[in-house]
Order: structure tokens, then C-alpha cells, then sequence
């Protein structure tokens, strides 16, 4: 296959040159009405397992059942609620009562009308028994009741500040009762033939190849969605990716589907439309882990001369080839109660040199301060570059390391039981520092065997304390506070060394339009998505 | 009688060594280390010890190797390969979904490396001696050198992007829809380079073999005493020494089969081609191990069936087989 | 003395043999002394990412990372002739244990080994190889063992049939009628004896090796701190597109390598082995 077919080039320069031609009056005239009809094609990969956001969790199951499950509420780019299913909502003073008011006439894929009675067994009865992310957050309830059909409490036995964060389709998809109640969970055969309350239905799924979803003409926005149908591509390959939508075969791709060294090529194109945004909820960080039980990594001064020895503009630009921004502390720049105002670790070496020798680590007859071992994070070529570069990083200030690589399997064991020096580490945020942050940081969650814990057993009763009194402070501005200071204290700290704020690109074939539209960007249901005409 | 006694004791070894295959695999990739269930719980997002547990028996990951294994091979009789919890399907369905591409892909790789390894082998032993032959030989040396992932890359970078004649990945165009005849042309076309890419090694295999076992041949008492007879040379080649030098051959090449398919894993992810041996290889990076017996026992049972076949026409085409060897 | 000029004479005749011996001569001088042309580590950034070859500073160019091509390949050399000599020795080394007891013991014995000869040679070997390293984690220690583990079958055949001839040969019988040992008259009568065709398989092993090797690391089954070439086109399969230099020189120099051991291996055939001639293979 050509990488650009001449007579596509061909029509792409004129169709290029008319669109210069008609600009003028194109901005001045209004967006054109969304039309409906229309077929998308988007790449996923790789295939999801399932459909049932309530048992699996993976982005390419949160990618396509999205589509067909919702929950209470959705995200704007700044990470504010939005009416889902719920039409409004309220938050009683004491931060201990939430009000949901549900949308009218929403109706089941099968039909059957959906109730308050659905959020309630859902939140209570079937997310607590299979979905080990929401359980500890319901589990919080002291009563989840539903006054009438359109209506449901959430009573609390105590304040968190982050539940109105939990309510996107992975984290909370409601689930109908009528078909679930009473049934075993995780064999149900509806998880075959998922039924959600979603702009779209699953009409067919031919395993390898594609998944097609069909417009849900009873939708409870009415006229919406605009497309007709969507069929999910299954392309395990990366250069077929890319390949699919340089020809247009494809018209949508998110996260690692485009390696990073294609996206300049494929940003130039003109059919195609970049955009990084719609990863805010999940707001992903690299980390250099340090297991803290090891020497020399126990001293601080030795983590913090390993942070002024990495260039993180270098890692973003040749590595991640411009997709990035180097992170500046443990919590991302896009999440609720983010502070830049932090010490900060300039890329260094001279300086990463001086604490060595401050810690009396001389560099030997062979030039060698320190040896560690590093293991590799099996999640494909950026991050076994990035290993790469970070051995040769510190192997210039007199720190040897050795790289270990490992299947997935072995690298969760070797993290989990602590059998590490360093690795690294990427992890989305959730939302709000006490869904995904704190979870790294208190000693409480020092739980040998759990992998994205406290692996490296950082402990520190003041940042104990703090997470835990912010988590279920009423008050946004003393949370802020507390925030604010664990921010300062652990970047002077170091328990890791935060490196890039990763950023995904998402490429749009621009005939298409209002694609990406939430923080949850192409895992949302993309009920506002049409095709211009 | 003596032939269906041969045929029958050929098959039951065939099983044996089946059998043997299934437990030495059960047995590597189960006391190798990483619990599956730890890394499936972290994707799901978090690992409390509850959903550890659930996932593990759900699996059966918690109990005794033995009756694993027991298990295992019970449920191998009964054509139950488990159960892959990386893709929460059954392991039967993977298999049967992949192996039709890797045959494809593979048989048409056999048929075009004997047929053309043969066909230069016989040449080159024609003129043995003269430049062609030589040219020959070296060719063969050449492919017979080259790995098979840069013949792959080299032949992608060279038709597919330089030239834009052929399909770089997959087994299909994707997003189109086509019919019948146009469908199978598709497939043909994103079919040419790895089926080549397959061919060029073990083509050069060939043609060394045919080349060799043609001049053993040559010189042998029938082929003298034909000749002495004042046989034209066209007959001599014909009737008597192509038959007996390609027998070898032939047969050796079904013992290969193997190679192939091992050969298949490289070609499939230089490739993407969705076959088992892509399978194989993302089993084995995400420590799939039902996928990954599964696999095992798939190829191994076909590379003892092509053993089996290639047996027993020897012995049908071949009446100086000694039965039983 | 004699016997070495006889042994080069025949070689000679081989022309192609010769080459090879030049070729493969020249790897083994780049690998011993390439680090001192090339002192630089192969894995630090030597320039801008995707030079492009035939440039003043990275004659190769450079890859994704701008590591210099011509360093990685000239370490390179060292890491894949390693592998490829050490596995071969260790396959040589039990294949010869193995075969030579089947051979000279015969019987039962014989059989039983036979068949786990057989069974080891029907499980597809690449594939084996691949699970192999898999399993116990991707190092130097694992691909060397995993191609072994893959190749002794074949020499042990090769040496239990040399074994079968010449255990019935009159100098053994009389060393069995003195009361040898069984080990004195495996390792000091009849090894000498059968070590011809064993060092013709063996430099052809070697060659295999390394394209098991090459092709491991290109899967990402390598030594993730040793530079060898199948890493380096591994490394650089995604890329092929935008910079072809970064697959195609590395590639080059399997294919020199792997195709000189071939030619020097028949060359050994033909000058081991007169009656068998370039025929037997």
C-alpha cells in the first residue's frame, strides 16, 4: 500500500485550495446544523475482552462500551460535572448527603424503563460486589435509597470530597437490574450481549476483525446520536494503524494506537485532525520508582541527584517525540488541587555529581559510584527507549545500571513483592488526588502483594495525616491547603521521581465533528458525534 | 497388513509423543514465575486480595500443579483448551479463529519453496559446474543466510513503501467492503510478501538439497547402466534420477514443517498477519498460558501429522521403504 | 604438519570457502579490535535522531535515540559471535555426551535416548526456543541455554552414528578386551575419531545461532543490556519506514556473518571429509 496515494494527494491539494478559497466565508458563517447519518470507523486496539464495564476496566473496554453504558454524570475539560443520567444534582452542607434527579423517559436497549431502582442495585448491590475500583468509594454509603423512581441518595457515613468524581461509565456504568438481580455476575450471558442505556447497541462482534454498534433510536436525547453506526476496527498492528488512517479507512484513533515518531508525519496530513485533549480524566503520569527499602536509594539525596540527572525535555522530545510535559510533582497539572509552586529539579548533572560526593559515593577506579538495577515496564518501545536512555542518563554521573527486562506477569510479581531497586511506573490519576494519588503516597497502603500500591514503602506521618484529613474535607479551599503542602513535601522528598505528564494523541478525520467533547474524550458516548456533509 | 501395522504404530507414537509435549509445557510455563492473577487485577485498575482471590479460583489458579495438569489433559481429551482470561474466551475459539491464516500462509509457503527450491536444484545440478550453476548456489547461500524478519522488512520497505505495489500489513484492506472474487484477490495481495518472505529460505534449503541428492543420484550403478543402454539423457532424468533424488527431498521438507511454523511467528508480526504464530507471540508476552499450550499442542500435532503423511506416502510411493524403520 | 598442509590443500580447492574464511576472519578482527576504533558505548546518544548514513559523523547514521549505527554494529559483532559460539559449545558439548553413550552403549539404553532425541526434534524448535526464553526472562544466560536446548538433538545423532561404526572397529574391540573404562574408550579411542564431521556441524551451529539469536532479540527476547544485532533491527522494525539505515546495515552484517560460516563450514566439509565432497549436505 502507498504511504499517500498520488491521485488522494492530488485531491487533497484541491480540496485544500478550495477550503483556502471558501475560508473567509466559512468563518463568518454559523457551524452547520449536525446532520444525521453517517458511518465511523475508529481503530481500537487492542480488542477489548469484553463489553461490561462492570467486570473489565481496560481502556479498550472503557473505549466501546462506553458507547453503550452510562453513569450519573459526565466531565468537562476542567474536570467539572455534567447531567448523564442525572438531570441535577445536590450536596447537603455537612458533605454527607448527595441528591441525584434522573433524566425522564430513558429507556433500556430491550426497553424496559430504567429507574432510580437501577442506580441504587447498582451502586449498592452489583459495583460492589465485582468492581474493585468503585467498591471502597460505595462502600463509604451508609444508605443508597430511592425516595421515587426518578430520585436516589447517597447518605455517607463520612465526607469525601472526590464521590461526585466517581460517575463515568467505568468507574460506576449503571447496570439494569431487571436483568442482573439475583444473577451470577461475572456469567451472566447479558456480559455477551450487553443492554445499557447508551446512544448506541451492539448489533455484532466478529472477534479479530470488528465490532459494529448500531445508532439506539430511543435514546433518551431525543435526535441524538447523529451518526448511524460505528464499527470498532480491531488492529493489532502499529503500522497498520497508522496506515488506516493516513488512507482514511479509519477515522479516529486515541491513545498509543499511532506510535509516537508517526505523529508529526500524520499531525501534517490534511484530512486529519489532531487533539490532546480528552485525557484529563485519566491524566496520566511517568515515574521512576525507587524502591526505598534498598541502598543507595534510601537516601534522599541520592534520589534527589537521580532527578537532576534525567533530562526531562529530553525524554518528552525524543522519546515521546513532543508528547508530554515534564511533570513537576507528584499530582497532575490537570487535576483538582494541582500546585506549580513546588522546588524544582533542573536537569543537572553537575549538581547530581555534588550530592554523590556529598554522600561520600566516590566514583571508583572504573568510574563507578553506585550500581542499581532497573526493571523494564513491559508496555512496549517508548518505555524500553526510555529505560535506555535513563541507564545512559546516570551512567554519566557515575550510577551503573542494569536492565532487567520480564514479561507483564513477571514485572507485577517483582514490583509487588518489592523484589525491585528501580523501574518504571505509569498511572492515571482518576480524577482527584484521593482516588489516584494518595493510594502511592500513605503508609496505610504499604500491602506487600498489591501491585499499584505503596510499592516502594514511603512513609511519612505527616503525609498519612494530611491525605487522609483532605480526603473527607468539606471545605475545597482548607483542602486546597492541605494539598498544597503534601505537594511541597513530597517533591523535596522524592519517594519517586515524576517525569512526563503524558499526553495521547487523538487524530480526527475532519469530516467528522464534536468527536471529542469530554475529559473522558473518545471513552465518552459520543452522542453529539456527526458527520458533515 | 504390514502397511496399516505401520500406519498404526506411526500414529500411536504420534500420540505419545503428543502426550509428552502437553506435560513438558504444562510443566514449564506453569513453574514459571508471575501470577496472572496480580497483573489482570491491576489492569482492572486496583487489587484489593478479595478480587486476587476471585480472579485465582475463578481460574483455578489456586489449586494443587497435579490436578492442573490432570485437568488439563482430561480437558484436552474432551477438545477443551481452557480458558484464556487475558481475552475471556475460550481458548478453542482463539485457535480456531487463527489457524486458517497460518495454513494459508504456511502451505503456500511450502508448495512455492519446494516447488521453486526443486525446480532450481535440478537446474543447478544440470549445469552443475557452469556459471548458473554457480549463480544458483550462491543465491541460495545468500537467502539461506538472510534472517527472515529483514527479508520481510527489506521486501516491505522496497514494494510497499517505496514502490506502492503490494500491502505491507495485515490479511485484508480494512473498512471496505468487498465481494466474492474481489475478496480474494485482497486477501491474495496482502498474502504475497510474507508467503515470499516464507518461501526465499527454505526455497534456498531446497534447491541445496535437490542439487546435492541429484548429483548422489547421477552417479549411481542404475543410472550408469541406463545410460551404458543408450537411454537419451531427457529419460535418464526423467524416469530415473528426478524420482529417486526428490523422494529425499520431499520427505525432508515434510519433516520441516516445523521450521515453518516456527519460522511463522517472526513472518506473522513482521507482518501482522492474524495467524497462530502471532498468537503465539502475544501469549507469550502477556503470559497467556492456556493460549499458549494451546499453541504448543496445535503446532506440535501438525508438525506430527505432516511426519505422519509424509510417512506414509513415502511408504506408498516408495516400495524399497524398509516398513517399520 | 603434513597433515595440516594436506587439510589447507583441500580447503583451498573450495573458492567460495576461501571467501568466507576471509570474511568471517575479517568479523572476528572487527569484533576483537572494533571497540578500539569505535571506543565509544553503543548505547549513548551520539548525535541527532535519524541521521541519515554516509554523513561525516555517523558514517551509518543514527537511530531513534541517536546512537551511532556503525558503533552498535561493531559491538555488536562481539554479542552475537559470543552467542552464537558459546550455545554451539554447550549444544556440541551434550549432544556428544548423549550421542556417544546411545552409540557406545547401544541397546536400551540407546533406545531410550533415541527417543528423546526424537522427541526433542519434533517439537518445533523456534518456537520451543521462544517459550524457553520467555519463561526464565530474557538474558544472556537464558538464549544461550534455550539454543542449546534446541540443538543437541542434532549432534547427538550425528555422533551416536559415528559412535555405531566405529565402536565395532578393531582398535576399539582390543581397547574393550584390555578392560579400558568405558569413559577412557568414549573420550580417548573413539571421539578423536568421530570429531571431523563433528566440527563441520558445528561451524554451521554457529551460524544457526545466530539467527535464532537475531531473531529472538528482533521479537524483544534479548539481552536488554547487550547491543546485538537482532536488537538493533528489533529496535528499529517500527521505524523502518523513516529510516531504513537503522535496520538495513545491521542486517547486512548477520547476513555476511551467518553466510561466511556457511561457506566456511562446506569448506571444512570438503577438506574433513574427502569422500563425501561438496555432496554431502
Amino acid at each position: 500500500m502507498p504511504s499517500i496515494h498520488p491521485l488522494r494527494a492530488v485531491a487533497a491539494g484541491i480540496l485544500l485550495a478550495a477550503s483556502a478559497a471558501l475560508w473567509p466565508a466559512l468563518a463568518q458563517a454559523p457551524a452547520p446544523a449536525p446532520a444525521r447519518g453517517g458511518t465511523m470507523n475508529i481503530i481500537i486496539s487492542p480488542e477489548p475482552p469484553t463489553l461490561m464495564l462492570g467486570i473489565n476496566q481496560t481502556t479498550p473496554a472503557a473505549i466501546v462500551g462506553g458507547k453503550i453504558y452510562e453513569s450519573l454524570l459526565r466531565y468537562d475539560f476542567d474536570l467539572k460535572p455534567m447531567p448523564g443520567l442525572a438531570k441535577s444534582w445536590s450536596v447537603s452542607p455537612d458533605g454527607l448527603t448527595y441528591t441525584f434527579k434522573l433524566q425522564e423517559g430513558v429507556k433500556w436497549h430491550d426497553g424496559t424503563p430504567f429507574t432510580a431502582d437501577d442506580v441504587v442495585f447498582s451502586a449498592k448491590t452489583y459495583l460492589t460486589a465485582v468492581h474493585p475500583r468503585s467498591r471502597p468509594i460505595f462502600q463509604r454509603a451508609e444508605t443508597i435509597t430511592a425516595p421515587d423512581p426518578l430520585t436516589v441518595v447517597f447518605k455517607l457515613k463520612g465526607p469525601f470530597a472526590p464521590f461526585l468524581m466517581a460517575w463515568e461509565p467505568s468507574t460506576a456504568p449503571i447496570v439494569p437490574r431487571h436483568i442482573y438481580e439475583g444473577t451470577d455476575f461475572r456469567t451472566n450471558p447479558a456480559n455477551a450481549k450487553p443492554i445499557g442505556t447508551g446512544p448506541f447497541k451492539l448489533k455484532e462482534w466478529v472477534r479479530g476483525s470488528h465490532i459494529h454498534l448500531v445508532r439506539n433510536d430511543d435514546y433518551w436525547q431525543k435526535g441524538k446520536p447523529y451518526l448511524d453506526e460505528i464499527y470498532y476496527r480491531v488492529l493489532p498492528d502499529a503500522s497498520a494503524r497508522t496506515v488506516a488512517m493516513e488512507t482514511g479507512q479509519t477515522h479516529l484513533s486515541a491513545f498509543a494506537d499511532i506510535e509516537t515518531f508517526e505523529v508529526p508525519r500524520l499531525k501534517a496530513m490534511p484530512h486529519l485532525e489532531m487533539t490532546t485533549k480528552g485525557y484529563e480524566y485519566l491524566a496520566q503520569i511517568v515515574w521512576l520508582d525507587f524502591n526505598l527499602r534498598a541502598k543507595p536509594l534510601d537516601d534522599r539525596r541520592f534520589r534527589q541527584a537521580v532527578y537532576h540527572a534525567i533530562d526531562r525535555n529530553f525524554l518528552r522530545d525524543r522519546v515521546w517525540f513532543g508528547l508530554g510535559k515534564p511533570a513537576t510533582g507528584p499530582i497532575h497539572s490537570s487535576i483538582p488541587h494541582y500546585d506549580a509552586n513546588v522546588p524544582k529539579y533542573a536537569f543537572d548533572p553537575k549538581k547530581a555529581e555534588a550530592l554523590l560526593d556529598e554522600m561520600g559515593l566516590k566514583r571508583g577506579a572504573d568510574g563507578v559510584r553506585a550500581r542499581i538495577t532497573m526493571d523494564q515496564l513491559p508496555y512496549g518501545d517508548v518505555y524500553v527507549r526510555a529505560g535506555e536512555y535513563i541507564r545512559q542518563a546516570l551512567g554519566r554521573v557515575g550510577i551503573q545500571v542494569t536492565l532487567r527486562s520480564a514479561d507483564v506477569a513477571t514485572w507485577g510479581d517483582r514490583v509487588r513483592n518489592w523484589d525491585y531497586e528501580m523501574t518504571l511506573q505509569v498511572l492515571s490519576q482518576l480524577g482527584h488526588p484521593a482516588l489516584g494519588v494518595s493510594r502511592l503516597y500513605v503508609s496505610s497502603n504499604i500491602r506487600k502483594g498489591v501491585l499499584f500500591s505503596n510499592v516502594n514503602g514511603y512513609s511519612n506521618p505527616r503525609i498519612d495525616a494530611l491525605f487522609d484529613k483532605a480526603a473527607v474535607s468539606a471545605d475545597a479551599g482548607e483542602a486546597q491547603k492541605m494539598y498544597t503542602e503534601i505537594q511541597k513535601i513530597l517533591v523535596e522528598d522524592v519517594p519517586v521521581a515524576w517525569l512526563l505528564e503524558l499526553e495521547f494523541p487523538t487524530f480526527i478525520d475532519k469530516r467528522f465533528r464534536n468527536v471529542v467533547t469530554s475529559a473522558i474524550g473518545v471513552r465518552d458516548g459520543f452522542a453529539d458525534a456527526y458527520m458533515q456533509r | 497388513m504390514e502397511r496399516l501395522e505401520f500406519i498404526a504404530q506411526r500414529t500411536l507414537k504420534g500420540i505419545v509423543v503428543l502426550l509428552g509435549i502437553v506435560v513438558l509445557n504444562f510443566l514449564l510455563i506453569r513453574l514459571a514465575p508471575g501470577d496472572p492473577a496480580a497483573v489482570m487485577a491491576g489492569e482492572a485498575g486496583a487489587s484489593d486480595e478479595l478480587f486476587l482471590q476471585q480472579l485465582r479460583q475463578q481460574f483455578g489458579l489456586d489449586r494443587p500443579l497435579l490436578e492442573q495438569l490432570w485437568a488439563y489433559v482430561a480437558n484436552i481429551l474432551s477438545f477443551d483448551f481452557g480458558f484464556s482470561y487475558r481475552q475471556q474466551r475460550p481458548v478453542v475459539d482463539l485457535l480456531a479463529e487463527r489457524l486458517p491464516p497460518t495454513l494459508l500462509l504456511t502451505g503456500t509457503a511450502f508448495v512455492l519453496s519446494l516447488a521453486a527450491g526443486v525446480t532450481l536444484g535440478v537446474m543447478a545440478a544440470r549445469r552443475a559446474g557452469r556459471w548458473s550453476d554457480s549463480a544458483i548456489t550462491v543465491v541460495a547461500l545468500f537467502f539461506y543466510a538472510t534472517p527472515l524478519f529483514w527479508v520481510g522488512l527489506m521486501g516491505v520497505l522496497l514494494f510497499s513503501v517505496t514502490l506502492g505495489w503490494l500491502p505491507a500489513f495485515g490479511m485484508g484492506s480494512v473498512g471496505v467492503k468487498l465481494g466474492g472474487v474481489e475478496r480474494v484477490i485482497d486477501v491474495g495481495r496482502h498474502l504475497v510478501l510474507p508467503a515470499l518472505t516464507l518461501t526465499l529460505f527454505h526455497m534456498a534449503v531446497y534447491a541445496r538439497m535437490t542439487r546435492a541428492s541429484m548429483l548422489e543420484v547421477r552417479d549411481q550403478d542404475f543410472v550408469r547402466t541406463a545410460r551404458a543402454k543408450g537411454v537419451g539423457e531427457g529419460e535418464i532424468l526423467r524416469r530415473h534420477v528426478l524420482r529417486n533424488a526428490i523422494l529425499p527431498v520431499v520427505t525432508i521438507a515434510g519433516m520441516k514443517a516445523g521450521y515453518l511454523l516456527g519460522g511463522s511467528i517472526v513472518v506473522e508480526t513482521v507482518f501482522a498477519w492474524p495467524g497462530i504464530g502471532r498468537l503465539a507471540y502475544e501469549a507469550v508476552l502477556q503470559r497467556d498460558y492456556n493460549v499458549l499450550l494451546g499453541v504448543f499442542l496445535v503446532t506440535s500435532a501438525l508438525v506430527i501429522a505432516v511426519n505422519l503423511a509424509t510417512d506414509v506416502i513415502y511408504s506408498l510411493v516408495d516400495p524399497r521403504i524398509e516398513l517399520g524403520a | 604438519m603434513a597433515a595440516l598442509r594436506d587439510f589447507w590443500r583441500r580447503y583451498r580447492r573450495n573458492k567460495g570457502a576461501v571467501v568466507g574464511l576471509v570474511v568471517l576472519a575479517s568479523i572476528l578482527l572487527v569484533a576483537a579490535f572494533g571497540p578500539v576504533i569505535y571506543p565509544g558505548n553503543p548505547w549513548d546518544m551520539a548525535g541527532a535522531p535519524f541521521q541519515s548514513p554516509f554523513g561525516a559523523e555517523n558514517p551509518l547514521g543514527t537511530d531513534t535515540l541517536g546512537r551511532d549505527v556503525a558503533t552498535g554494529i561493531v559491538h555488536g559483532a562481539r554479542v552475537s559471535l559470543l552467542i552464537g559460539f558459546v550455545a554451539t559449545l554447550a549444544a556440541v558439548g551434550v549432544g556428544i555426551c548423549v550421542g556417544a553413550v546411545a552409540g557406545y552403549f547401544g541397546g536400551r539404553v540407546d533406545d531410550l535416548i533415541m527417543r528423546l532425541t526424537e522427541f526433542f526434534q519434533t517439537i518445533p524448535s523456534f518456537v520451543f526456543a521462544v517459550v524457553l526464553v520467555a519463561i526464565f526472562t530474557p538474558g544472556i544466560g537464558s538464549i544461550v541455554t534455550a539454543i542449546a536446548v534446541v540443538s543437541w538433538p542434532a549432534v547427538a545423532r550425528l555422533v551416536r552414528g559415528e559412535f555405531l561404526t566405529l565402536r565395532t572397529r578393531e582398535f576399539v574391540q582390543a581397547s574393550v578386551v584390555l578392560g579400558r573404562s568405558a569413559r577412557h574408550i568414549i573420550f580417548v579411542e573413539i571421539l578423536p575419531n568421530a570429531i571431523s564431521p563433528i566440527i563441520v556441524s558445528a561451524s554451521l551451529m554457529v551460524a544457526t545461532a545466530i539467527l535464532v539469536e537475531s531473531s529472538l532479540s528482533f521479537l524483544g527476547l534479548g539481552d536488554p543490556n547487550m547491543m546485538s544485532w537482532g536488537y538493533m533491527i528489533g529496535a528499529s522494525r517500527s521505524v523502518v519506514r523513516l529510516a531504513w539505515w537503522t535496520s538495513f546495515f545491521p542486517g547486512l552484517a548477520i547476513v555476511l556473518t551467518v553466510l561466511a560460516l556457511n561457506l566456511v563450514g562446506e569448506g571444512l566439509s570438503d577438506a574433513l571429509n574427502p569422500r563425501l565432497s561438496r555432496e554431502g549436505r
